[in-house]
């Protein structure tokens, strides 16, 4: 396989070509409006590709016990010598699922802007260079092994959007700019935070251990903090992540920032940049600062639960369509959230897993609202929506699907991943798996809440339905495909992750006196892996 | 002759300059204040060259004249184009620039 | 063949149906409209037939070798857990998976003929053969993840049929609360799992029945875990099976299409929580307490449901709540340990409440898609032959020999009996049950087929089929919508479809028949097939005493008698009777049972209105003036003060900027020359 450098600036490059191109004087309008489309979609179908080859590639289960390194396709230059800053990148079992999911919902976005019908996009150029940088950005923030090259593909990625939400955003020009502003200045916020908590990590380190300065996380993880400085940086890194994702009552921006959005923006905003959060956590929070994540646990569970129950009882009251996806996702990142800091191996795969679920049920759910306002004479509110199931039974379909899949009906990946989430937090802390189970069934409420108010019932009065376009539908299939192959099939990312994320809460489990005593006493039976076999006990 | 009246000269002529650049409104004065506040200062590099007997004053006056020649070109040319766009002649009235 | 392939064809087949037909629905538009009802039909008959390969299979093998499994691939195998993609074959699941896809077969023919002409015909099918899969799915899975799957599968196949006409907001209001509550039935279930998962260490059955026989919980019963685990999974149970208090989804699930009344909610899927828990048998036994409180739910259940069906008006709801009764007894037995009178309860049960929701179809074919047995009189003359079903399937659910009924029910109250001690109690509430539900079977006949014979009847005896001028939902009066069909467009009756009149016949036969298999002291047919799977139960095989089995044999009869007599006396011989008796005895107790006790009022005051109004708060004040005026209105206010200060410094002016370079610089040099 090609180096990583390529996956994550294929799609940048192929971004500034297309818009380059497209700002040749004299080229034919209908050029200039399909070149920098064109070049976007096929720099994020080649990265698509290439993250499908790493992934086949990656090896699991047995086969990866004969290597030691857990790191794969290792690019590692100096790049700032003097700060000891590295252009360090890597794969392994947290990120290699994760690019995957990142490149798909690209893809459909680009095709999403793509087949979007009505008034033509301004700008184009300047519009798919933005997107493609935004891939760029989100790819090296789950590939940098390095916490200064995290730090600075993750505040890339906020560049992008500000453009974007600003000028092709929907609504008044004012409120608009008011919603990119709110959005910059909290992510922002949480930025510079983690900026400053970044630059103190690599110092305090050298310092508490007299080494030079050094970024690079696997180095990082060798020379670990005093308790102390653990503790606040801790504090800072979680603000940054909680921002991100969004957390209760972190999530100030969300409303009016999805309201302005362009929705195929949205796809990408809503299924992937929330993950770099969650990622963050689990990649960088939890192996350098063990103690204070065992010291913050019972606080992060309980901004998880309140995300839950918050987002959930929102959702189920909440009457535009796309905010019900909004607050459904603070709802589903809670538990992703709940599944980290349960520190269990099994809340920290069925973390990963939920977070490659959502990106790919959140995409073509916020897709199908958009399908849906295009029905019910351009609004999202669901009080004008309604029956437009009749005549439309392709996307009545795969809406279903998509419902299911976000309630995390048994027989999706969701489930499986939900599963695990609450069996680790079963594990850690019996009373809060309890409680979280009330966001289960809450989600079954405003999922099919969300479905029946808008393809049941009696026709609302604009609604004029008909089924989905094959424009649409090329959209909404690679999601639809990969929902239902995960659903049938989890095992191969269960197997990709297992190694990894049980490194992840490796550290943490050391500080944790309870698991410790809970896995040596009574409680859980120490399981012993059954190896590949294919048959049962009995035949 | 003390270096002291080149230096006062120097001064007045770059006070009027700044005190033109601040009261007129119309741009051609103020550009021709400019040059006046570059001459004044032109002046001075020119007396402390003859001081210390040095080119480099010299040297970098002949600079800022350079500057001032293409200063003036482009500065003409605006005030060129606001006359053929119809704008107010008058540096007061062209605010567009405001926060 | 082995056992296990024959497994997996019984679920093949629905799910290559499902897919022909929803794949397929535009090709299908060119052919006869009824194509994809027999497509639908086709599957599940062979899904039946290799049920009996299955059975054929496994009957070769020696009793100690009936359960085998078979895994297709791992489907989340690692980090603890190890869900394989794996059946389990054996007595109990071959039994199940024989009636469930012989008792859909029959519906599903049924169902070509009573669905006729409505617009959704296809999506009907596809969803029908969805259900059988994911019913088959539940009842041959061989761990508890993929059990939890085949739960939440039925549960939304059965949401999808009963929004089924989804432009009536009755019938989507009734199915999102029908899969609301089933989640609440998942949630007790997984949580169930997690509590056995934390001692055995593997979800699949056999391993931790092992596991938990060998003292994986501790030594002793009643260990903490295991009852919680055992009780939670109850909670599972009760909310699919319909017990009290989580039954309210169960009557209101009659908005569907009468057929799926008959297989999801009477003879199939209602009666998952009893499979559950004969399956999980080894569990229970080790933890008495979580059985007692089955046993206890099952009894005030079967007794709540029949006071509830005595006062209710829709022919289809008290059918209902006849359900929910019966699943009562079944809940109770499996609970004391009656699992093969359970089961046999609840194949029984099929038959003949199958028949009954059928002919009640039939029914209300004749009346134009009317439910309610106030207008109804009379049809005795017009419809003898859907007169006769529901005779049969009266006299089997009253408990009259020698209809199956009898046999089956008076079986679990005879085992309950034998228990002693708390169980008596159990015992007389069941006979007890046993004459309200005479009685309010009863008075649904008499009702509806009896007396003077309403227009609609007096219609058909003339040969004409009623229609209604302006088709309307009966539950809010409002016009229904042709666009999406509604029931019975082409009010179709058993007396004129044969599919209908086969699979009614066929049905009647059960009804009839189905209990002479299995009598007390003369043959036990299902006791000594289902033995395999219950080797390791010690309440399995029970020595009955003689008197109270004669006892009970009799009693039973008469009390079905009883029963039926006052019902004759107070309906058909003096009509009138019950109003004088619901004056005499007082409004209260009436307005409790047409209300259903109030349980619907219940649990909308203690948990949906909370919490929707937490919502509302959530979403208008603390949103509203906390987050957005408070949280983002502080920091963009700073962020908006700070930059508008800025901003009236920059004018525009150019002179302005001029005098303030000047100053500045001024000031520096002032600075400069100060600091030499």
């Amino acid at each position: 396989m090609p180096a990583l450098s390529i996956l994550i600036w294929v799609p940048a490059a192929c971004g500034l070509l297309g818009a380059l191109l497209s700002g040749v004087p004299r080229s034919a309008s209908g050029l200039r409006r399909t070149l920098p489309a064109t070049f976007a979609l096929i720099g994020s179908l080649a990265a698509f590709g290439l993250a499908i080859g790493y992934i086949v590639e990656y090896k699991t289960g047995s086969q990866a016990s004969t290597v030691t390194q857990t790191l794969h396709h290792v690019t590692n230059v100096t790049w700032i010598a003097s700060l000891g800053i590295h252009y360090k990148l890597g794969i392994d079992g947290l990120n290699v699922l994760l690019i995957g999911m990142s490149t798909l919902v690209f893809a459909t976005a680009i095709l999403a802007s793509v087949a979007r019908s009505g008034e033509p996009l301004e700008r184009p150029g300047l519009y798919y260079l933005f997107l493609m940088i935004a891939e760029s950005a989100v790819l090296g923030a789950f590939l940098a092994q390095d916490l200064a090259l995290f730090v600075a593909f993750f505040d890339l990625m906020l560049i992008p959007f500000y453009f974007l939400t600003g000028m092709w955003g929907r609504g008044e020009r004012r409120q608009r700019i008011g919603a990119t502003i709110k959005l910059v200045i909290y992510t922002l916020v949480g930025s510079l935070l983690m900026l400053a908590a970044a630059i103190a990590t690599g110092v305090l380190a050298a310092q508490q251990h007299g080494t030079h300065l050094n970024f690079a996380l696997s180095a990082l993880q060798t020379l670990r903090l005093s308790k102390g400085s653990q503790e606040w940086i801790f504090i800072f890194f979680a603000a940054a992540f909680l921002v991100k994702m969004p957390a209760f009552p972190l999530h100030g921006w969300m409303p009016d920032g999805y309201r302005a959005m362009p929705i195929e923006v949205l796809m990408i905003f809503s299924g992937v940049l929330s993950k770099v959060g969650a990622y963050g956590f689990l990649a960088i929070v939890l192996p350098l600062f063990p103690q204070a994540s065992v010291h913050f646990q019972m606080l992060m569970l309980l901004i998880a639960l309140a995300s839950i129950l918050y987002g959930s009882a929102i959702a189920f009251r909440q009457t535009d369509a796309r905010l019900i996806a909004g607050y459904s996702s603070i709802a589903q990142l809670g538990f992703i959230t709940l599944g980290i800091f349960s520190l269990q191996q099994q809340g920290a795969e069925g973390a990963l897993l939920q977070m490659v679920n959502h990106g790919l049920v959140v995409a073509p759910l916020l897709f199908i609202v958009l399908l849906l306002s295009r029905r019910t004479g351009g609004s999202e509110d669901i009080r004008d929506m309604g029956g437009v199931a009749f005549r439309a039974p392709v996307l009545a379909t795969i809406f279903l699907i998509v419902a299911l899949a976000t309630l995390a009906m048994p027989g999706s990946a969701n489930f499986v991943g939900e599963f695990l989430i609450l069996l680790g937090v079963f594990k850690a802390k019996l009373a809060i798996a309890i409680i979280g189970f009330a966001g289960v069934v809450a989600a079954s409420v405003y999922a099919l809440r969300l479905f029946i108010r808008s393809m049941h019932n009696r026709k609302g009065a604009k609604v004029d339905s008909h089924d989905i376009s094959w424009r649409d539908g090329i959209v909404l299939v690679p999601l639809v495909a990969a929902i239902l192959f995960l659903a049938l099939y989890p095992q191969p990312a269960l197997k990709r992750s297992e190694r990894s994320t049980s490194a992840a809460v490796a550290e943490a489990q050391v500080f944790d006196a309870k698991t410790i005593a809970s896995v040596q006493g009574s409680g859980w039976t120490s399981y012993k892996p059954i190896a590949d076999q294919k048959t049962g006990p009995s035949r | 002759m003390s270096i002291g009246w080149y230096l006062a000269v120097s001064a007045i002529v770059f006070t009027l300059g700044a005190v033109g650049v601040m009261v007129r409104r119309n741009p051609l004065v103020v550009l021709l204040c400019l040059e006046l506040m570059l001459n004044g200062a032109n002046l001075s590099l020119i007396a402390f060259a003859r001081m210390w007997g040095g080119g480099g004053g010299q040297i970098f006056a002949i600079v800022v004249m350079t500057v001032a020649a293409c200063e003036v070109c482009i500065g003409l040319g605006m005030i060129v184009a606001i006359y053929r766009s119809r704008l107010p002649v008058n540096v007061d009235e062209l605010r567009d620039l405001h926060g | 063949m082995t056992q296990g392939t024959f497994g997996w064809l019984v679920l093949a087949f629905p799910l290559a149906g499902m897919l022909t037909i929803a794949l397929g629905f535009r090709r299908l538009e060119a052919l006869p409209a009824r194509t994809a009802g027999w497509i639908g039909t086709g599957a599940i008959f062979l899904s039946f037939l290799a049920a009996l390969g299955a059975l054929l299979e496994m009957q070769g093998h020696a009793p100690s070798h009936r359960a085998a499994v078979d895994c297709l691939w791992n489907y989340a195998v690692g980090s603890g857990i190890d869900a394989r993609m794996s059946i389990l074959v054996d007595p109990l699941s071959v039994f199940m998976i024989l009636v469930v896809s012989g008792i859909s077969t029959l519906i599903h023919l049924y169902s070509i003929s009573y669905l006729d002409g409505d617009r959704g015909y296809k999506r009907y099918f596809a969803y029908l053969n969805f259900f059988v899969f994911s019913m088959l799915l539940l009842v041959l899975a061989s761990n508890f993840l993929l059990l939890i799957v085949g739960w939440a599968f039925v549960g939304a196949a059965s949401y999808l049929l009963i929004s089924f006409w989804y432009r009536r907001q009755t019938a989507t209001k009734a199915g999102i609360k029908a899969f609301v509550i089933n989640v609440v039935g998942d949630v007790g279930l997984v949580l169930g799992t997690y509590f056995i998962l934390k001692h055995t260490g593997t979800l699949e059955f056999l391993g931790s029945f092992h596991a938990a026989h060998h003292g994986a919980f501790g030594p002793g019963t009643d260990k903490g875990d295991l009852v919680a685990g055992c009780i939670l999974l109850l909670v599972g149970a009760f909310a699919k099976s319909a017990q009290i208090p989580l039954h309210t989804w169960l009557p209101d699930a009659m908005e569907g299409p009468t057929p799926v009344s008959a297989l999801i909610h009477a003879a199939t899927m209602v009666t998952a929580g009893v499979y559950l828990i004969a399956r999980m048998h080894p569990l229970f036994e080790l933890a008495p307490a979580a059985q007692d409180v089955g046993a206890a739910v099952g009894a005030i259940t079967l007794l709540i449901a029949g006071t509830i069906g005595l006062a209710q008006t829709d022919i289809k709801r008290v059918i209902a709540y006849s359900t929910m009764s019966q699943i009562g007894y079944m809940i109770m037995g499996v609970s004391v340990g009656a699992y093969a009178a359970g089961m046999f309860h609840l194949m029984t049960h099929a038959f003949f409440k199958a028949l009954l929701f059928m002919a009640a179809g039939s029914v209300i074919g004749a009346m134009g898609g009317e439910q309610s047995i106030e207008k109804m009189k009379g049809f005795r003359k017009a419809m003898p032959f859907t007169y006769a079903c529901f005779i049969i399937g009266g006299l089997a659910l009253s408990g009259i020999p020698p209809f199956s009924g009898f046999f089956s029910k008076d079986e679990i109250l005879l085992v309950t009996g034998e228990r002693g001690g708390w169980h008596w109690i159990l015992y007389g509430v069941g006979y007890l049950g046993a004459f309200l539900t005479a009685l309010y079977t009863w008075r649904m006949i008499f009702r509806v087929f009896h007396g003077e014979p309403c227009p609609e009847a007096r219609e058909l005896e003339e040969g004409h089929l009623h229609h209604a001028e302006q088709p309307f939902n009966p539950a809010d009066g409002e016009i229904e919508d042709t666009d999406v069909g509604f029931p019975g467009p082409n009010h179709t009756v058993a007396e004129r479809a044969w599919p209908m009149r086969v699979a009614m016949s066929l049905l009647a036969l059960g009804a009839f028949g189905a209990g002479l298999i299995q009598i007390p002291e003369v043959d036990s047919v299902v006791t000594s097939f289902l033995q395999p799977s219950f080797a390791g139960s010690h309440l399995y095989t029970v020595h009955t005493r003689d008197g109270l089995l004669i006892a009970g044999l009799i009693g039973g009869t008469l009390i079905g008698l009883v029963g039926i007599a006052i019902a004759y006396r107070i309906w058909v011989k003096r009509p009138g009777t019950a109003k004088l008796w619901q004056e005499l005895f007082g409004g209260s107790l009436y307005t409790l049972f047409v209300n259903k006790w109030f349980f619907d009022e219940g649990i909308d005051a203690l948990i949906v209105r909370p919490a929707a109004a937490f919502g509302d708060f959530a979403r208008d004040a603390f949103e509203r003036l906390f987050v957005q005026d408070t949280l983002i209105g502080g920091t963009s206010g700073i962020v908006r003060a700070g930059s508008a200060l800025v901003r009236s410094i920059q004018s525009g002016l150019l002179r302005y900027y001029a005098a303030m370079l000047v100053l500045g610089v001024a000031a520096v040099g002032l600075y400069l020359l100060l600091q030499s």
